[in-house]
């Protein structure tokens, strides 16, 4: 039976030209488990927000859903609270109290349910999802993933029929991530749960689905079950392809009569099929359309930068030391590092390990309190911050909304030039015009349609890319970067990596901390794995990756029986082609 | 460090330190005031150990009382015990005296209490007693409780993003450093208001506003909180009893005049119920304490005796 059904819906916000959501015909079917996908701002989070009614947004609306039968607009307020459970994308937004007993309790508080009925279905929840150890607790002494459990628990509790979920995960580290998919995946299956969720990180969640829904451009573009959409991406050479697990991928470039696989199980027994068989053909022409991306314009404002010398190593770390208190362990432990000018180098690790305090050293906001940090060969104590700030080091911050002050993204880039009026100042030496750089970066950043919009309007990947934008308008030559690709869905990620490539040409250095291994095995020059407060290994991508069994990529878990070296999908494909 | 006597019902607690600084603070009697300060100081070495207990008090509360206790006869001098005179002339009376060490003492065991108060009754309680009576005050002051933390964490973070971009606010010109403060408010404030939109859709979502809300807490009233409850209050009357027939009286103007001492059955009794009173918590984690050894001692003989013969 359908629990929800869109029938020939349309929105548009008001005094806006085109319609948000176009004639749209879903059924969702009672415990199914849905997953809409799109780029950011093609229309699925509207879409979703439509399913709730005090959730809607302003506008004009076309077009009927219905909820169990009956038009959603004539279910009442109490019963759309605890039959349609929403999840959204902050974590911290959505908590309202102190507690994580109260937290729990909050809907069945407002539903008017007696103390010993919720004190019963809080209990279930928190031992459903595991939360007994830290029930008493502050919410504020909660991880990221941790506050989202609760987020999802507390809408559990209310025992709701349909789980709607937007882009859940797109503020959580990859493992807590997956813990928390693998939780929703528990709910559908123990509970029977129907599951209506938005997700960029589609690897681990895109098998489980029942039905695979892509939007574009307000538009249903495609609706069936996994295999059917990945065929029908492919089909269309859609973006979204590449946010396709890498089996997906691989076996899309491959002509032959096996069925395509799903997970890296499949996958592995796909290819030693294919191999020892051997019948099979490589299109060449799907390799040329998505992975040879380059960087095309050039960044006119880092032309007058002066050169430096290459030999020395631009950033370096000796015997470095830290804690954060007296009393308080080692985080980094004797850390010794030095990066090249002019490369991509990313440092992977788990939680905790000291990566961000590594980088906070590195901009200097903690101070180690033994061993030394070269910036070009000086020290960096030596440095005014002016100096530090506005020639060496950019350092994008993990939430870009710490850096916007004004009213549109224009104003926002003029402001990192000392205004917008064209004349010289100390925020501002060049020959350029002030005006004509603004252009140039933001359309190197890609965000040059957005000029005039309000920074809080954009969404996350272009907030990123606008932060990025603001830093590179100091001219650093390095470029500290914290989680870069947190909340960026795969073709934002393709794009900023065009961005970063941009940027190298330039001369510029970068040095990122990532989970996202994809990320770093395709674009990255060295990886250093970090433990421990301090460095175990580094390497390029394909023999660090190559070498490591667990932490790898998807593609290299898949193929590594026949081919050790392939990192990438596109590393595999080639070989695939070699083999042939 | 918990202690047993925190674990029972809120109003238990809260009745608790009601009665006993309201009393701590208008009663005079020596006897009460050794009680109280007593009690009081014990209850502080079991919430928080030898060693605080000690620090604290000797650090703020020693010098307090001895800065009162000699205040008192050097503006007050009433009495007619003279000791001596003051260079102005005044006299110094042991009335005064006495009626300043009083009055010290009463002043510490107050903020004794208060510390204890502090320890026991935390945010949870406080909120769970006026939710009560005021359920949108508690949920008020619980998200209340769960914004400021969030806030000053926010603002760690702008404060650390804006100082990558070379503004800080600790160093430069006056001027500069005025401008980038109050960048990092500005930013802050859009932030708060920006999430603030995050947070009113999740309570709507979760049905928030509808008629008939309800205030759930994790506390029940249990079997010993009414035991004890009786307890306190059959102390309380006898106290009120004893105390109202006037033999706990003390005057200390103009001549020092205590009643009860020595001894006689009423005010035998009405200290014996303050006093009771006052370390009902100290008694009731003894005493939990000592079952805890008592049922350990069980086990450990039981075991000797059973099967563990080898050892």
């Amino acid at each position: 039976m359908d629990l929800i059904k869109i029938e020939n819906f349309s929105f548009s916000y008001p005094e806006a030209k085109k319609s948000a959501l176009s004639d749209i015909n879903i059924n969702f079917e009672e415990g199914s488990f849905n997953i809409i996908c799109g780029t950011s701002g093609c229309g699925k989070s509207t879409l979703l927000r439509q399913l709730k009614t005090v959730l809607t947004p302003n506008g004009n609306k076309k077009g009927e859903i219905y909820f169990k039968g009956k038009p959603l607009s004539q279910i009442d307020e109490r019963n759309q609270s605890s039959k349609i459970g929403y999840v959204m994308q902050n974590p911290d937004n959505q908590i309202v109290t102190d507690k994580v007993w109260h937290e729990l309790a909050f809907g069945l508080e407002s539903l008017g349910f007696s103390t010993s009925s919720i004190r019963l279905r809080v209990a279930e929840m928190a031992s459903y999802f595991g939360i007994q150890q830290w029930f008493y607790r502050n919410v504020t002494e909660l991880s990221g993933g941790q506050k989202q459990l609760l987020n999802l628990a507390s809408i559990m509790a209310m025992h709701p029929d349909v789980l709607i979920l937007d882009e859940p995960t797109s503020q959580l580290d990859p493992i807590a991530a997956s813990d928390f998919l693998e939780t929703i995946k528990k709910i559908n299956r123990d509970l029977g749960t129907t599951v209506i969720m938005t997700e960029h990180r589609l690897e681990d969640i895109f098998p489980y689905a029942t039905k695979i829904i892509v939007i574009d451009n307000g538009k249903k573009l495609i609706e069936g079950n996994p295999r059917e959409a990945g065929e029908e991406l492919r089909r269309l050479k859609h973006k979204m392809f590449l946010a396709l697990p890498a089996p997906m991928q691989i076996a899309s470039y491959v002509e032959s009569d096996e069925k395509s696989p799903l997970t890296v199980r499949d996958g592995r027994n796909y290819i030693s099929d294919i191999v020892t068989r051997k019948n099979y053909s490589v299109k060449e022409d799907m390799i040329r359309e998505y992975l040879d991306k380059k960087g095309d314009s050039g960044l006119k404002i880092f032309d007058e930068n002066s050169e430096t010398s290459k030999e020395k190593p631009v950033l370096e770390m000796k015997e470095v030391w830290f804690r954060y208190g007296r009393e308080y362990p080692d985080v980094v432990k004797g850390l010794n590092l030095s990066i090249n000018r002019g490369e991509i180098y990313c440092l992977l690790g788990g939680n905790g390990t000291g990566k961000s305090t590594t980088l906070s050293l590195l901009s200097r906001i903690n101070v180690p309190y033994r061993g030394k940090i070269f910036i070009n060969g000086k020290d960096i104590r030596k440095y005014r911050d002016k100096e530090l700030f506005t020639s060496f080091l950019g350092v994008v911050p993990q939430n870009p909304q710490s850096l916007f002050v004004k009213k549109t993204v224009e104003l926002e880039l003029f402001e990192m030039l000392g205004g917008p009026k064209e004349r010289l100042n100390d925020d501002y030496n060049l020959s350029l015009d002030k005006k004509e750089i603004i252009e140039n970066i933001a359309k190197v950043t890609r965000i040059e349609g957005l000029l005039s919009q309000h920074p809080y309007d954009l969404s996350g990947g272009e907030q990123q890319r606008l932060a990025l934008a603001k830093i590179l308008l100091l001219r650093p030559k390095i470029l500290l970067m914290d989680e870069p690709t947190k909340g960026l869905d795969s073709f934002f990620k393709d794009e900023f990596a065009g961005i970063l490539q941009t940027l190298k040409k330039h001369g510029v250095t970068i040095f990122m901390i990532s989970h996202d291994i994809e990320f770093c095995a395709r674009y990255a020059d060295r990886c250093g794995m970090f433990f421990d407060g301090n460095l175990v290994t580094q390497n390029n991508p394909t023999d660090f990756f190559s070498g490591n069994s667990f932490y790898t990529t998807t593609a290299n878990r898949m193929a590594r029986s026949f081919f050790p070296k392939a990192v990438t999908v596109k590393d595999v494909i080639k070989c695939l082609k070699k083999e042939m | 460090m918990e202690d047993n006597f925190s674990s029972y019902h809120p109003v238990i607690s809260f009745f608790f330190f009601l009665f006993v600084i309201c009393v701590s603070m208008f009663l005079m009697h020596p006897v009460f005031l050794a009680i109280s300060f007593f009690s009081a100081f014990s209850y502080n070495l079991i919430l928080y150990g030898i060693k605080k207990t000690l620090k604290n008090n000797l650090l703020f509360i020693l010098p307090m009382m001895i800065i009162i206790a000699l205040a008192n006869p050097m503006f007050n001098h009433y009495g007619v015990t003279v000791i001596t005179y003051l260079p102005t002339g005044n006299p110094v009376t042991l009335e005064t005296i006495i009626y300043g060490i009083a009055m010290a003492t009463m002043f510490c065991e107050v903020l004794l209490w208060f510390a204890c108060y502090n320890e026991v009754m935390t945010s949870d309680k406080f909120i769970y007693l006026f939710g009560k009576i005021m359920p949108s005050i508690s949920l008020m002051i619980s998200m209340t409780l769960r914004f400021v933390p969030m806030l000053r964490n926010h603002m760690r973070v702008i404060a650390n993003g804006q100082k990558c971009i070379g503004r800080d606010t600790s160093n430069g010109k006056t001027t500069d450093k005025i401008k980038n403060g109050v960048k990092k408010v500005s930013i802050l404030t859009t932030w708060a208001l920006e999430n603030a939109i995050d947070r009113a859709d999740s309570m709507r979502s979760r049905g928030y506003g509808l008629k008939g809300r309800t205030a759930f807490s994790i506390y029940r009233f249990d079997k010993r909180d009414r035991a004890i409850l009786i307890v306190m209050i059959l102390l309380a009357i006898t106290f009120f009893v004893g105390n109202s027939t006037g033999n706990c009286y003390v005057s200390y103007d103009p001549i020092v005049k205590v009643k009860g001492i020595p001894l006689d059955l009423y005010s035998c009794i009405t200290f014996l119920s303050y006093l009771t009173f006052c370390m009902l918590p100290v008694i009731v984690d003894l005493y939990d304490k000592y079952k805890w050894k008592a049922l350990r001692n069980n086990i450990n003989k039981k075991e000797n005796r059973g099967y563990r013969l080898w050892t």
